[in-house]
């Protein structure tokens, strides 16, 4: 364990997995309870995505700065950050809409959670396969 | 992309569906305990089984392309953290099948509860709360992390 805690390396990464594991579940929870008209569960789910959205992305930045990765222009490294940065609007309104589905109760609004809920879920599928495959290098 | 790649890839894919369908299943009991009425811990308790496939496909595509990496990097046959992570895979399993068993229990007492009235009972909250069914299925994610800590740490390799 004294090995492990002193482990740099370990870290970062194991912390920007167990998020990105989270927010992919969270998110594939976020598209069942909307698919099953849960707005008020979808709501919730959607607010948790959140902090393990910016946990994800924190500790990816902090493996950039310990790799020296700031400067790379590897492929699976301009997926990961172009799935995770620019993908947060459609996190965020997927947030929203679930917000105004929750209010409204209109069923469309709970059928663009479910389509935002799967478009994030397939970016961050995307991004997964890129990072762990080391796509273009 | 070589062969390495592609099952360093399909492996780690697999993890996410793994941890990510946990978490997914995690949650709706989570739900299913603090909701009132019976019918929505029914209907909450009813969408695990749609996430259970994910799980399967994560459990079976863990093992099989964690067995070939096995192979295709040489790692010893006598590698520790890699068996200890192969126990911990069927202790999780195993675990995450009784907490699954505990979660059908009060799914079809909630479901009977829902056509008659939908008005909650102690014996419903009870099996719910359940501190051994809740335990089992905590342990079962702690079991599931550790594998990750073990795979990303690779302790002596």
């Amino acid at each position: 364990m004294m090995l492990l805690a002193y482990s740099r390396a370990f870290w970062p990464l194991f912390l920007h997995v167990l998020g990105a594991m989270t927010l992919f579940g969270a998110v594939l929870t976020a598209l069942v309870t909307s698919l099953a008209g849960l707005r008020a569960a979808t709501v919730r789910i959607l607010i948790v995505a959140l902090p393990a959205w910016a946990w994800t992305l924190g500790c990816a930045y902090w493996i950039e700065h310990d790799e020296g990765l700031g400067s790379s222009k590897a492929t699976w490294l301009g997926i990961g950050h172009g799935v995770l940065e620019p993908g947060v609007v459609v996190l965020l309104a997927a947030v929203l809409c679930s917000w105004w589905w929750s209010r409204s109760g209109k069923p469309l609004a709970g059928r663009i959670v479910a389509g935002l809920s799967g478009v994030y879920l397939l970016l961050l599928t995307v991004a997964m396969l890129a990072m762990s495959g080391k796509w273009g290098s | 992309m070589s062969t390495t790649q592609w099952l360093l890839m399909l492996h780690i894919a697999a993890a996410f569906c793994f941890v990510g369908g946990s978490v997914a299943a995690g949650i709706l009991n989570v739900l299913a305990i603090r909701a009132e009425r019976p019918s929505d811990s029914a209907t909450l308790l009813r969408l695990i089984q749609r996430v259970l496939p994910v799980i399967f496909v994560g459990v079976a595509g863990t093992l099989v392309f964690g067995i070939w990496l096995w192979h295709e990097l040489h790692f010893s046959i006598g590698a520790a953290w890699i068996w200890i992570a192969l126990a911990l895979w069927a202790v999780s399993g195993w675990l995450g099948s009784v907490g699954g068993r505990h979660q059908e229990r009060a799914r079809k007492l909630a479901e009977q509860l829902a056509a008659a009235g939908d008005a909650s009972t102690e014996e419903l909250r009870a099996l719910l709360r359940d501190p051994k069914g809740t335990a089992v299925s905590y342990l079962a994610g702690v079991a599931t992390i550790a594998i990750l800590v073990l795979m990303i740490w690779r302790p002596g390799s």
